[in-house]
């Protein structure tokens, strides 16, 4: 797996679900629903990690997703059987979830999220501390998890469809979460979801065995410049001589540090800004 | 040295290719038996050293391109020169690999140096000659096939009219000409219009061996149980599925990882097909598509440590496997650089381990066992003492005698059968 540089930080968490999975498999303490809980936080852990890589592997997702709709599918039909169990948490989300391609399901979320959670608290108390250490999460994060991390794995092509950032309230208004399992209405997280889906619009409108045209590689690499917020800024308003020339310069090292694509930009900007300088300063 | 990642023999057995991490290949060469020297007959010793991908950048997705060396295949050999497919995640590339043994020497118009003649030198005409120089091998890329799979190329198999080839990745398979490289036929395509229906992939693909215009894929989870499908390539029909019914006594959290395909091998005879998942290897008979002939246990007392395996990733380790040249046995890896052998007609499996301790050169290996109750006998291995990281993914038998080829990590291990 290749990673952006991100390590993965060795916490409490993790030592853990190590001790869990030991547990898991001894098989005396854990009852099925706990051990299937288990399983689930499991699967949900490395889908989170995997969304947080740059590339992350098919195989693995699809059969982790595959798992999660297992048990996913498995608690369902349990809980329509019985109203009552473990987790009323559960219990309760199950309840408002209406199916799994429902449109209202990610728009719920946050009141989801918040409603199971104070049900869980009242729970945890009186539970073992093994419990104590799962966490709850309801059909509704499990859903929005699978389709974000399959979503971000649709890298190409232009059979599919283009992806529609904004929830629109029809049929399929998934809305791919870069950034956690919120649905927030922000500009700025706008961006940042059109920042990665911006490689998304490139590839849609290429195909990887005709020949790319000049013309279409640079106005798509030109789209993507503007829209990010970690690259160069676009030109600067007329200042002092002294003042524009560092500032510009300033910006410079946080190109550097950034993909090589951004540095092929940073470097047409260069010849703009040298531009600039001479008009600026007369020479 | 480092870590290798796919082995594989040529047709005659002569030669031995494996890829590594870095993306380089090395090839061995068995040496020929000759008087001076009698015991080296079975020795493999490297004749070629080239490096075949180079890491890439993918500038419009911000992603590196992996070097490592997923898959070699050899082509059938018909003139002097060897010729191999090798592929990283993206591109693949057909090698061939020639040697030299002559040069010629008696320019007219340069030194041996190489360095031109003054005109006036030439003072007569002469033939060159050629004289034999010490053995050079060379290796030169003749094809690049690349920009044709957007997703991590997983199989390539060359079809037996050894014109053309298919490779596979997650969710579409390719047909090449080997003398084209600007066009691929996309031939099996899996992937759903919404990705988020997305419930399987390719892991495996391969041309039968006497048959052009069949393959085997596995594709479509259909209803939760995993199927193999035969592909008739000219219309690309799907001509059978192959699946086997569920157990639901053996069901758990972890069927559906556990199953998964990793690898599949058609037997030389082209009769049985061989896939293995990650706890048993099963054997088919083409004619009978609702359940395996036979199935194998490589390592069954692992099922019971499923968990800890699927938190340390281990669960989704890739093993391979592999017929011997007559298909009465089959050979497949496990952890603890233990890999096992299973005679089919006999019905006797080995465990053996290919570590440096227990491989004196000409000593004969000493099964291995792995304690499964609670009382351990002297020599045997508890489960728990098993080292996760020491995995034997890729092996390779020798087409025709019993010489096999275990890589363990950045070791490759050759092991023949001991003939008094």
């Amino acid at each position: 797996m290749l990673g952006r540089g991100l390590k993965r930080k060795l916490s409490d968490y993790e030592e853990n679900m190590a001790g869990l999975s030991s547990a898991f498999d001894s098989s005396r303490s854990l009852s099925y629903p706990l051990k299937r809980q288990l399983v689930l936080n499991m699967c949900l852990t490395k889908l989170q990690t995997y969304k947080m890589l740059v590339e992350p592997n098919l195989h693995r997702s699809v059969l982790i997703a595959n798992t999660v709709r297992q048990i996913q599918e498995e608690m369902r039909q349990e809980s329509s059987q019985q109203p009552v169990n473990i987790c009323p948490g559960i219990a309760a989300a199950s309840h408002t979830y209406t199916g799994m391609e429902s449109p209202g399901i990610s728009l719920q979320l946050p009141s989801g999220v918040g409603q199971q959670e104070a049900h869980c608290c009242d729970l945890r108390s009186v539970e073992d501390p093994i419990e104590n250490s799962l966490l709850i999460v309801s059909d509704d994060d499990m859903s929005s998890a699978i389709s974000s991390i399959l979503k971000d794995l649709d890298f190409v092509e232009d059979i599919s469809p283009p992806t529609c950032l904004v929830p629109t309230g029809d049929d399929q208004p998934k809305f791919p979460e870069n950034a956690g399992l919120k649905l927030e209405d922000d500009r700025q997280d706008l961006k940042g979801a059109e920042c990665v889906f911006g490689s998304f619009e490139i590839s849609n409108s290429t195909s990887y065995l005709k020949d790319l045209a000049i013309d279409d590689i640079f106005e798509d690499i030109d789209t993507s410049m503007y829209d990010s917020d970690f690259c160069c800024p676009p030109l600067m308003p007329p200042r002092s001589p002294s003042l524009a020339t560092e500032e510009p310069l300033k910006t410079f090292p946080s190109c550097n540090s950034s993909s090589a694509n951004n540095i092929q930009i940073c470097r047409t900007d260069l010849s703009e800004l040298d531009h600039i300088m001479e008009i600026l300063v007369g020479s | 040295a480092d870590i290798i990642s796919t082995v594989e023999f040529n047709y005659t057995g002569d030669l031995l290719a494996t890829g590594d991490k870095g993306g380089r290949v090395v090839i061995f060469q068995r040496e020929q038996e000759t008087k001076s020297r009698p015991l080296s007959r079975g020795e493999y010793n490297v004749y070629s050293t080239f490096q075949s991908h180079e890491p890439e950048f993918d500038y419009l997705k911000s992603l590196e391109i992996e070097e490592k060396i997923n898959k070699i295949r050899w082509l059938p050999q018909q003139n002097a020169a060897h010729f191999l497919l090798s592929t990283n995640d993206k591109t693949i590339k057909l090698w061939k690999i020639s040697e030299r043994d002559k040069r010629a020497e008696g320019y007219n118009l340069k030194d041996e140096d190489g360095r031109l003649r003054e005109p006036f030198r030439v003072t007569e005409l002469r033939v060159p000659t050629l004289k034999p120089m010490d053995l050079m091998v060379e290796a030169s890329p003749r094809r690049t096939f690349a920009n044709a799979h957007t997703y991590h190329i997983n199989s390539i198999s060359v079809n037996s009219d050894y014109a053309t080839y298919l490779s596979a990745d997650d969710l579409r398979i390719n047909l090449w000409h080997l003398e084209v490289t600007n066009r691929s036929f996309n031939i099996v395509d899996i992937k759903p219009a919404n990705m988020e229906e997305l419930t399987e992939v390719i892991t495996a693909a391969e041309f039968h061996p006497h048959h052009c215009n069949v393959f085997f894929s596995n594709a479509e989870n259909v209803g939760g149980r995993k199927s193999w499908h035969w592909f008739h390539v000219e219309l690309c029909v799907l001509s059978a599925v192959f699946e086997e019914p569920e157990d639901p006594s053996s069901r758990s959290f972890f069927s559906e990882i556990i199953s998964s395909i990793s690898d599949v091998k058609f037997s030389h005879s082209g009769r049985y097909m061989m896939t293995r998942d990650y706890l048993s290897v099963k054997v088919w008979d083409l004619n009978m598509e609702n359940r395996p002939v036979e199935t194998y246990q490589v390592h069954e007392y692992l099922r019971s440590k499923l968990c800890s395996l699927y938190e340390n990733d281990c669960i989704f380790d890739k093993f391979e496997c592999c017929w011997n040249g007559s298909d009465s046995t089959i050979m497949t890896g496990s952890y603890n650089n233990f890999f096992r052998t299973f005679e089919r007609e006999a019905q006797r499996d080995v465990t053996l381990e290919a570590s440096r301790e227990s491989s004196k050169p000409r000593a004969v290996l000493k099964p291995r066992k792995v304690c499964t109750s609670g009382k351990r006998k002297k020599d045997e291995i508890t489960v728990d003492s098993l080292d996760f990281n020491k995995k034997i993914l890729h092996t390779a038998w020798h087409p025709m005698e019993n010489i096999i080829a275990v890589a363990a990590t950045n070791n490759l291990y050759l092991f023949q059968e001991k003939v008094n």
